[in-house]
């Protein structure tokens, strides 16, 4: 089965491209003219900084727009340090080393802010661009000698002058020197973010952006990875910065100015907004085309001219011009000898092959006089739950009588107002969802949630990794439960393409994966047919061997079937316990719920 | 502290929260009604600013010229709406690229039409000596004005059957458009009032310093700081977040230096939504409960 290319050494491909690369680019950059590489230095630069922004915002998720103040704060770092400590030390790549240090720290302080508060989708969007603006006011305003840090003056808003160019000992620091040096750090960094996206780490990161709760219900630290991509983007954006300054001898506040930052977002979208290579190629073709219509007019088009590119880029092409192309072009090659995927190959899922051989070790839940309320709204009041290890339980009871607050009190969406919840011996009140997915929590929600922009084997991947942290095994743990539910003709496929029914499974695929101790299963039968219903009893069954299961239901027939104990919850409490026969006899349950057959 | 001193200190502070009103309030307003961040708002603000220079320069009154600038603002915003907005809606990422994009686009159109250098009309009324300060009636018009914007706007979405229209259309478009509302058309006056409101911003602005192309960058800033500390309840937002931030830079300002104002609102900005993701507004939600 194909799982696809995640490694644990580097790709050999990717590194010999790598290497010739920089063989070539090297070279080049000795033949030709100063001048011409003068200009295609800035536009490597301008790469570097657009695939800060790719990484940051395609593949991490975060709307960043803050890319610019990175780049322009690893650009003072590299003139602060060059004019204080290339005098004595004479080189410069100290000072490149300090530019991606700060880029990373600034990073990291305004990641923490925005990550850690919890701030979301364009509040991040807002508050990065905010953060550049303020920078760009602040660096306006140095213009008095006092701002100096040693011999280096801020400069206000004529910016920072006699800023060393990029020395490396031994070498000259001609023009086209620094485009050697710029083409030699852009294509290791290039290399490595690549390398990166191909390991746990990058998958993880494409699951926590195309789902960030149910990475959290898998018991990852979704708040630690998204940082660390943030400051990895903020780490290359100051480098990016910091070649720049060194470029140019000159850096100013204009590197804060919105037009810069606009530049950044439309290099990416040029280039693709998932695209490594794509950043360079947009940025080229972008700073190509700028400086064609510098020498054609006067160069006051040319902010009217990106202007009406970057609206139409939105309008027409959200996917970029490069991704635009490819795909019409693979188009064309794929119309001859299309494979759709055949029904014919349909398997039955097979639960007890999936799940059967993991060890019993379920543990007991507890919820002692648990209480919710949002506002004035009373939701729970008191609940007391006890499932022994091993058990099944079923709720039921009517719409609002509060199962599914008691679900995400147990997962820890919400945390509960008054009570205590406990998973074996431990206290998980407050826990967050991801040190309770640790303990052995998982959960299979009432709408399927999954990546649906990663392939059905993915999905399933990132939920064994999170338990056995090695690659192969997670390959293995994958296909293993894969086949067992009958989606392993599938596995190369979109998640997101998959049947109602088909994606039901892939989801308990999900937490089967992470072999978890307690399962939730929120009415996991809604909008199955009679037969798979009756299949999800026997998987039940299969699950309560090794795990505690309680199921939220609404579906009589099946909670029947199951012939566990059942807890009916009404109105906030826990109205009735026992098993489904004698409830049915309870007038009182008969009244509230069930409802009497003479009276329909 | 003398009486004298204590209501320069007091006026400089509210002319700072005033500012901050004046510039954030269409933000606010497309952001909280619409889902819309308009990153060009600050060219918004800045055309406001030159319609209304063009109009003094003609010979038209000041008050005359502002009021102009808002009407042709809002006019451009309904256009803009139905051009390009329209096709973004729920694309939150697009439509901030797409308005950048129209910022660029404006910031070129201007600097084709009036040059890069900067133009200006001096500013209106004369001051006043309090003790031994100066104190200049202009700011106190425009202390004035940001709660006359404030009440107005608040007046127009409480209490007239397009503001309850628009309040529909904004928490539940689907629901909104089941009823009878015609969402498309209340979108497109919901973002013409807010680009009235940049462009009167601007006008207001005007004479207060030299208008240039870049002339929305000063503020846009502040601006998006005050919609992002204020949280999605428009007015309320607006109104508190410049409150705090105003308070804090014209505070600061005052006492360290103007670069310390600035910092301080940012860290303060920060320092707030660490505590409350969704602003200030959030924390009204929560006292509620």
């Amino acid at each position: 089965m194909k799982i696809s290319n995640l490694r644990t050494r580097p790709s050999q491909t990717r590194a010999l491209g790598a290497t010739a690369t920089i063989v070539v680019g090297v070279g080049l950059s000795f033949i030709i003219p100063a001048f011409t590489a003068h200009t295609v230095s800035l536009w490597v630069i301008y790469g570097l900084l657009a695939l800060s922004f790719t990484f940051v915002w395609g593949h991490g998720g975060i709307f960043s727009l803050g890319q610019a103040a990175f780049f322009g704060l690893g650009g003072y770092a590299y003139g602060v340090a060059g004019i204080d400590l290339a005098p004595t030390t004479h080189e410069t790549m100290s000072a490149l080393l300090v530019a991606a240090v700060v880029g990373a720290g600034a990073a990291a302080l305004l990641g923490y802010f925005v990550i850690y508060g919890g701030i979301r989708g364009v509040f991040v969007a807002v508050i990065t661009i905010a953060a550049t603006l303020a920078l760009l006011t602040f660096f306006t305003s140095t213009g008095d000698p006092a701002y100096h840090i040693g011999a280096a003056m801020l400069g206000g808003d004529n910016g920072m002058v006699g800023v060393p160019s990029l020395t490396i000992p031994g070498l000259l620091s001609t023009s086209n020197g620094t485009l050697a040096t710029v083409v030699v750090v852009a294509v290791i960094v290039w290399f490595a973010i690549a390398e990166l996206l191909h390991r746990p780490f990058g998958r993880i990161l494409a699951g926590t952006r195309e789902n960030e709760f149910r990475t959290q219900l898998l018991g990852y630290d979704v708040r630690g990875r998204t940082l660390a991509a943030f400051v990895v983007g903020g780490l290359i954006a100051g480098l990016a910065g910091g070649l720049y300054a060194g470029w140019g001898n000159f850096i100013s506040p204009q590197v804060f100015s919105l037009q810069q930052a606009s530049l950044v977002a439309i290099w990416a979208l040029v280039g693709g907004r998932r695209s490594l290579i794509g950043a360079f190629i947009g940025a080229f073709a972008v700073q190509g085309l700028s400086e064609l219509l510098g020498q054609l007019t006067s160069g006051a088009v040319i902010p009217l001219v990106l202007g009406v590119i970057l609206l139409l880029l939105v309008l027409f092409l959200p996917n970029g011009v490069l991704p635009t192309i490819v795909a019409s072009v693979l188009g064309l090659v794929r119309q001859k000898g299309t494979a759709q995927p055949s029904v014919q190959n349909y398997v039955e899922p097979d639960p007890d092959a999936a799940f059967g051989r993991a060890p019993s070790r379920g543990l007991k839940v507890t919820a002692k006089a648990v209480s919710m309320r949002f506002g004035g709204l009373s939701v729970l009041r008191g609940i007391d739950l006890e499932v022994p290890a091993n058990a099944v339980r079923t709720l039921i009871g009517p719409n609002g009588a509060g199962k599914s607050t008691f679900f995400n009190l147990m997962i820890g969406r919400y945390r509960p107002t008054a009570g205590e919840i406990y998973l074996g011996d431990v206290r998980v009140t407050r826990l967050r969802p991801e040190k309770r997915a640790r303990l052995g929590l998982g959960i299979k929600t009432q709408v399927p949630s999954i990546y649906s922009e990663l392939t059905v084997a993915e999905n399933v991947w990132i939920a064994a990794w999170a338990v056995s942290r090695r690659t192969q095994e997670a390959s293995r743990m994958s296909a293993h439960v894969l086949a067992g539910l009958g989606l392993t003709h599938r596995a190369a496929e979109l998640a997101g393409a998959l049947s109602h029914g088909e994606l039901q499974w892939l989801e308990i695929g999900m937490v089967i994966a992470r072999e978890p101790r307690v399962v939730l299963l929120d009415e996991p039968t809604a909008g199955m047919t009679r037969a798979e219903t009756r299949r999800y009893v026997d998987l039940v069954a299969v699950l309560a061997r090794s795990a505690t299961v309680i199921v939220v239901e609404h579906d009589m027939e099946f909670v029947r079937e199951l012939e566990a104990q059942v807890t009916m919850f009404h109105d906030g409490t826990v109205f009735a316990e026992g098993l489904m026969d004698d409830l049915r006899h309870d007038d009182r349950i008969l009244d509230v719920y069930l409802g009497r057959a003479d009276s329909a | 502290m003398k009486v004298d001193q204590f209501i320069v200190i007091m006026v400089s502070l509210l002319s700072s929260v005033s500012l901050l009103v004046i510039v954030s309030l269409g933000l606010a307003l497309a952001f909280g009604m619409m889902g819309v961040i308009n990153m060009a708002h600050g060219e918004f603000l800045m055309l406001g600013a030159y319609f209304t220079i063009t109009a003094v320069n003609a010979g038209i009154v000041l008050p005359v010229a502002i009021l102009i600038s808002a009407i042709a603002m809002g006019g451009l915003g309904m256009v803009i709406e139905r051009i390009v907005l329209r096709q973004l809606y729920g694309r939150i990422w697009a439509t901030m690229l797409a308005t950048w994009g129209l910022s660029l686009l404006i910031v070129g159109v201007v600097q084709l039409v009036f040059g890069t250098s900067s133009n200006g009309i001096p500013t209106p009324l004369s001051t006043i000596h309090l003790g031994g300060y100066m104190l200049s009636q202009y700011s106190l018009v425009l202390i004035a004005l940001a709660g006359v914007l404030i009440a107005t706007t608040y007046l127009v979405f409480a209490r007239t059957p397009y503001g309850t229209m628009a309040r529909a259309a904004a928490s539940l478009p689907e629901m909104a458009a089941a009823v009878g509302i015609n969402v498309s058309r209340v979108n497109m006056i919901t973002f013409g009032i807010a680009s009235a409101l940049a462009g009167l911003g601007g006008g207001l602005l005007a004479p207060l310093s030299g208008v240039s192309p870049t002339f929305g960058q000063g503020y846009i800033g502040d601006a998006f700081m005050t919609v992002v500390v204020g949280g999605a309840s428009p007015l309320l937002g607006a109104s508190t977040a410049s409150l705090l931030l105003g308070g804090i830079y014209a505070g600061v300002s005052n006492i360290v230096s103007p670069v310390a104002g600035t910092l301080a609102l940012l860290l303060v900005s920060m320092l707030v939504l660490r505590f409350l993701p969704t602003g200030l507004t959030g924390l009204w939600r929560k006292a509620r409960q």
